[in-house]
């Protein structure tokens, strides 16, 4: 890194196009004044201008360079005021920062996705990924679980995925409607009917920390061990490289030494579901 | 390097007047009871404090001061002295060097400032109530992280030059004001510094060491902390005259400006998130947070110690509440 850089100035980037998910969550396509590549999984720090600066982790493929997605839910102070965008507001980037997802060790395996809500915004950078790759893989499993059918995000995408050979999709909602004919139940349930060789299998989760806890709970009855499962870890991470110490997390900072974790890397720390 | 030089307690203070056309000099004085560092002037250079425990600032705020805009410094570095700085503030510097110039993200502020700034370490010829370095295995006198060593003896200066920086600012004395100690002046030093150690060693010896202290508190339980934080009320001012704590909040101005404010985990809401989460809630959770951070996971992750045994948080405390005693209380379980 040049060590003439500031840390902390973010560059400019240019809200292109604010597409509704759901009532909750919007995704913002943003394009950055230089380019900007990241590595599915690594998170960037936005500032909304004299406002506040609030982590995401990038929705869209880390292939593409000149633009990059941002799905947000409307949950804070600086989220709130993301979702009264319309486009064309200009926001700033730092970043990418992090540990994103580990591709080598997917590659090869049979990888199960397990997502909740919002959750699926770093899956899909992943998804996006894997699908690019699809030969590196033998197959991939997403497990995608909401509160309702309003509140399931991407859906033409999960059209998508649907259509690739070696990918297979299954949603769940915790409260159906007449219209939804896919499962319902809590995410988990889903992890009783996925068929993978877990012997050859590598896990990701990505949700609320509610889901994540009872997931990883499942993933480790059904013979997961700790050493493939990964889990994304949100925590109150600011400044982005290890200083600030909001996001301290044990001994790690998950800025710089997460976002994605190993499950036995933190299974003994206190009070990681909170 | 490494070699000692002397001068009189007169021509040491000609020559820092001199000095004080090229750098900013900062220096304890006593006010009251209490010494702190000051921007020195001709006129206040014969009052500086020496050899004496300790400044009620930590050095980290010379190079991390409490607020200021990281995204827009036009500041101009001037270069600087800093002299009467005790070896648990030098020790303790070590760590927030470890972090501000960590090799992948060095931070170009802190740095520059380091770079700029020239530190003078001095023995300590006493010690205070809530002393306690030696516990941790920290001399009371500058073994680490400093420019020039200083320590006075019998009106007489004596200086040894530990870096490069160092030797270029005693370059800088007129050479018929040095000369080179005898053995016998030497050995009072030593002496000297045996002196506190015995203190501080006799003082602190039901206290238990560094490592000791990491284990007591990773396998404690939780009555303990509700017990101790009883009377904490988050002020947070451990955290602000602590040596090694420098986490801070970063707050937005427009033009994408960020200011970096110091904070601490003391506060509410440190470690809250958006969606609500929020893993140190109550206060004898945030209480221990701080223990658990300089004593079992600061030493995991980096190989700077992240106590140095200067005793601030002790006397700050207004709930007065004396981790020491903590500590021991955990040891005698």
């Amino acid at each position: 890194m040049n060590e003439e850089k500031n840390l902390y100035k973010p560059i400019e980037a240019k809200v292109l196009r604010v597409v509704t998910e759901s009532p909750t969550i919007k995704t913002f396509v943003l394009e950055p004044e230089e380019e900007f590549s990241f590595k599915t999984g690594q998170f960037i720090e936005v500032t909304l201008d004299g406002i506040g600066e609030a982590p995401f982790t990038p929705s869209s493929s880390p292939l593409v360079t000149d633009k990059l997605d941002v799905t947000v839910m409307q949950t804070g102070y600086v989220t709130d005021r993301m979702h009264q965008f319309e486009g064309g507001e200009i926001v700033g980037i730092r970043g990418p920062y992090g540990r994103g997802y580990p591709l080598d060790a997917l590659y090869g395996k049979e990888v199960l996705i397990l997502g909740g809500g919002c959750g699926f915004a770093p899956l899909r950078s992943l998804l996006y990924n894997l699908e690019a790759e699809k030969d590196k893989v033998k197959k991939v499993t997403f497990c995608y679980g909401s509160k309702n059918p309003q509140e399931c995000i991407y859906e033409p995408y999960i059209d998508e995925l649907r259509k690739i050979d070696n990918f297979e999709v299954m949603r769940t909602v915790d409260e159906g409607d007449e219209k939804w004919t896919e499962e319902v139940g809590v995410a988990t349930v889903l992890l009783d009917k996925v068929k993978v060789n877990i012997d050859n299998s590598v896990a990701v989760v990505c949700g609320p920390p509610i889901m994540m806890k009872f997931g990883v709970q499942k993933l480790q009855e059904l013979g997961y061990p700790d050493t493939q499962i990964y889990l994304s870890m949100e925590k109150n991470m600011s400044c982005g490289h290890g200083k600030c110490g909001h996001c301290m997390f044990g001994k790690y900072f998950v800025c710089r030494d997460g976002p994605v974790f190993r499950y036995d890397e933190i299974k003994d720390l206190p009070d990681i579901w909170l | 390097m490494g070699q000692y030089f002397l001068l009189n307690k007169a021509n040491w203070d000609n020559v820092l007047t001199t000095f004080l056309t090229e750098y900013e000099i900062y220096a304890p004085l006593l006010y009251n009871e209490n010494q702190d560092y000051e921007v020195m002037t001709k006129e206040l250079i014969p009052e500086i404090i020496y050899n004496t425990p300790k400044p009620a600032t930590p050095l980290k705020t010379f190079f991390l001061p409490v607020e200021e805009n990281v995204t827009d410094s036009n500041e101009s570095f001037k270069k600087r002295i800093i002299i009467g700085i005790p070896n648990c503030d030098l020790t303790g510097l070590q760590l927030v060097d470890e972090i501000y110039l960590d090799e992948e993200y060095p931070d170009t502020i802190y740095k520059q400032r380091r770079d700029n700034t020239i530190l003078i370490g001095t023995d300590c010829h006493s010690i205070q109530e809530h002393c306690h370095c030696t516990t941790y295995g920290i001399n009371p006198y500058p073994d680490t992280n400093h420019d020039v060593l200083l320590t006075i003896n019998e009106d007489l200066v004596y200086l040894k030059v530990n870096s490069e920086k160092g030797e270029k600012l005693v370059e800088k004395i007129p050479g018929d004001y040095l000369r080179k100690p005898t053995e016998t002046q030497l050995q009072k030093i030593l002496d000297a510094r045996e002196n506190i150690r015995a203190q501080l060693n006799d003082k602190n010896k039901d206290l238990p060491d560094y490592k000791e202290t990491g284990e007591l508190i990773r396998n404690s339980h939780n009555g303990i902390w509700k017990k101790y934080a009883d009377t904490c009320v988050s002020c947070g001012a451990c955290t602000a005259i602590c040596p090694t704590c420098t986490c801070f909040l970063l707050i937005d101005k427009p033009g994408f400006e960020k200011i970096r404010h110091l904070d601490a985990c003391q506060y509410p809401a440190f470690e809250k998130v958006a969606a609500g989460g929020d893993p140190l809630k109550n206060l004898s959770e945030r209480f221990r947070n701080r223990y658990m951070c300089k004593y079992v996971w600061k030493p995991e992750k980096f190989e700077s110690i992240a106590c140095t045994g200067c005793g601030r948080c002790i006397e700050t405390c207004i709930g007065d509440i004396s981790k020491n005693e903590l500590f021991i209380e955990l040891k005698s379980e």
